[in-house]
């Protein structure tokens, strides 16, 4: 069977660091806002983030929902405390009722999942703006590739530190950063209803899907070579159908070029000029 | 003014690893005179830059807004430093005919002492050098008080060739520019370190000539350079400790053109090149 390779986590860790101080610094921007939801990634994320800024200039917030666990806020909690710094909460829960009666959800869960990830990113962005931050994403690349996380939700950031790190790696990243093992263990779920878990959805979990991806994605695979390698095949199709399905997540707005300068196609410039 | 040094001087070499900005000339310009004043410091004669080390590499189109001839008076304080310590700085190059090229600048005495293009512009995976710049129509050394460099461009060196052609040419010792980016694997260094220390041994071994490499390092656009510059003279040993793979450094290596001399005489490889399997090759290619 072929497997994830590995990949040398304190190097990684130092890389990704480095990468955010440089980012903020380029921003000329003062601080980073980030979600913490009391999940692995949030939790990476941060942890890098106070090492490369230092946690003055973090601004971290828990933003539950209606339908939000309490144990994500109590995990929430012990991360800031862990990283020493501290946590605003904005309960989002009577607002995102309002607002999913206004759009007549109802019962429809997953649109009040995707109500409430927009609305994070909303809240996220504001306090960006009030505070001259950038919004520090939490996507994983196995998220990204999958299409598991909401357009313009918690897929929209100023930039995705962990976007290109596979979530097992997440796993070993957060352990060596020393998120609370609580966090590192619990089953990865978006918390958009009670009891969601990723692998409930999906059909499969990151550490079985992330080599299936990795040979596919990097390793060129294509579906009955990985199912030669000794992948089962409904693994191998359930990971590949999301791949395919989910990719114009990959690149959220095309711009429809009708002229020979179109941005992004015609003039791909730098993000921070001065 | 630089005065030309006798050939049995040992010449100390600066190699100076920064960290650049796309479309930050200001901050990168302040990156290469505090390396410069370091190299002051540390008596260094020549300080050797990374490709593209004014302007920053991800460029893309932003190539239309940084260019600049060589006489751009944004080159002033480099010129000026140039009076005490040769310097070699890399940037997109506004061409006079039209066209911009990956180029390096060899400025010394406050003058330009020669310039070199880009050969190979890598427009493949990351690489979309190709869509921005114009090909370096050939290769010379660049001549200057210290000696005569091949100069040669990241990708450059990945073609041995060059080295050979070089060589040929009369060059004496190598200066790579990299801006290398590089990806993470399982090892304690960056992948594309790795790759760049067996290349920059390659290429001084081969071509029997000692070869000093700056590398960037940092991040620009979500893209990671890998650093490690390192120096080797032509039998293969370092000249230098290899610079940290994240974060700047200069890396000082003394170059003895006696010692390249004796070298490159005991062992004339690129001498021996059969340029016959060459021309064979070509009349292959276009027949």
């Amino acid at each position: 069977m072929r497997e994830l390779p590995a990949v040398h986590i304190p190097l990684l860790a130092e890389a990704l660091t480095r990468f955010l101080a440089e980012e903020l610094r380029a921003s000329g921007l003062r601080r980073y806002v980030i979600g913490l939801s009391g999940g692995i990634d949030s939790a990476v994320a941060t942890a890098l983030a106070v090492r490369a800024v230092g946690p003055d200039q973090i601004e971290a917030l828990a933003l539950p929902g209606p339908t939000s666990s309490p144990e994500s806020l109590a995990h929430a909690r012990l991360i800031a405390d862990g990283l020493g710094i501290r946590l605003e909460v904005l309960d989002l829960a009577e607002a995102g009722r309002v607002f999913a009666s206004t759009l007549g959800i109802g019962e429809d869960r997953l649109r009040l999942g995707n109500l409430m990830a927009r609305m994070r990113m909303t809240t996220l962005f504001d306090i960006a703006r009030r505070d001259g931050a950038l919004v520090l994403g939490t996507s994983n690349k196995s998220e990204i590739l999958l299409g598991y996380s909401t357009l313009f939700g918690d897929a929209a950031a100023s930039l995705q530190v962990l976007g290109d790190v596979w979530k097992s790696h997440i796993f070993e990243l957060g352990r060596f950063l020393g998120t609370p093992e609580v966090v590192v263990a619990k089953p990865p779920t978006a918390d958009l209803w009670p009891g969601q878990t990723d692998a409930s959805e999906l059909g499969f979990d990151y550490p079985t899907a992330d080599p299936v991806l990795y040979w596919h994605h990097e390793g060129g695979l294509a579906r009955d070579a990985l199912v030669a390698a000794g992948f089962a095949e409904r693994l191998v199709d359930g990971v590949l159908q999301a791949y395919r399905r989910n990719r114009f997540k990959w690149r959220p707005t095309v711009i429809a070029r009708i002229s020979s300068s179109c941005i992004n196609v015609d003039r791909i410039l730098p993000r921070n000029p001065r | 003014m630089a005065q030309p040094m006798a050939d049995g001087a040992e010449i100390p070499i600066a190699l100076a690893q920064i960290a650049t900005c796309p479309g930050q000339l200001r901050h990168n310009l302040e990156r290469h005179l505090v390396m410069l004043d370091l190299a002051r410091k540390a008596g260094a004669r020549l300080v050797v830059f990374p490709e593209l080390s004014l302007s920053g590499y991800l460029l893309a189109h932003g190539v239309l807004e940084l260019a600049m001839a060589a006489d751009d008076p944004r080159l002033a304080p480099l010129y000026e430093a140039s009076r005490e310590l040769t310097i070699l700085v890399g940037l997109p190059l506004r061409e006079p005919g039209g066209g911009i090229s990956n180029a390096a600048l060899l400025l010394e005495g406050g003058e330009l002492r020669g310039i070199h293009r880009k050969l190979y512009l890598p427009t493949y995976g990351m690489f979309d050098e190709g869509r921005y710049f114009v090909q370096g129509p050939g290769l010379q050394p660049l001549e200057c008080s210290l000696g005569r460099f091949g100069v040669l461009i990241c990708e450059d060196a990945w073609h041995l060739s060059s080295s050979v052609l070089l060589a040929q040419a009369g060059a004496e010792a190598f200066l790579v520019m990299a801006g290398g980016p590089t990806e993470l694997d399982a090892g304690e260094e960056p992948a594309g370190g790795r790759r760049w220390h067996w290349l920059v041994g390659a290429t001084a071994i081969t071509a029997v000539r000692p070869v000093f490499f700056a590398n960037r390092c940092g991040w620009e656009e979500g893209i990671l350079f890998g650093g490690r510059s390192w120096a080797v003279d032509a039998r293969g040993r370092a000249l230098a400790e290899t610079a940290p793979a994240l974060e700047e450094a200069l890396v000082t290596a003394s170059y003895s053109r006696a010692d390249a001399a004796f070298a490159r005489t005991l062992l004339p490889i690129p001498f021996m090149e059969r340029l016959d399997l060459w021309r064979t090759a070509l009349e292959r290619r276009h027949a």
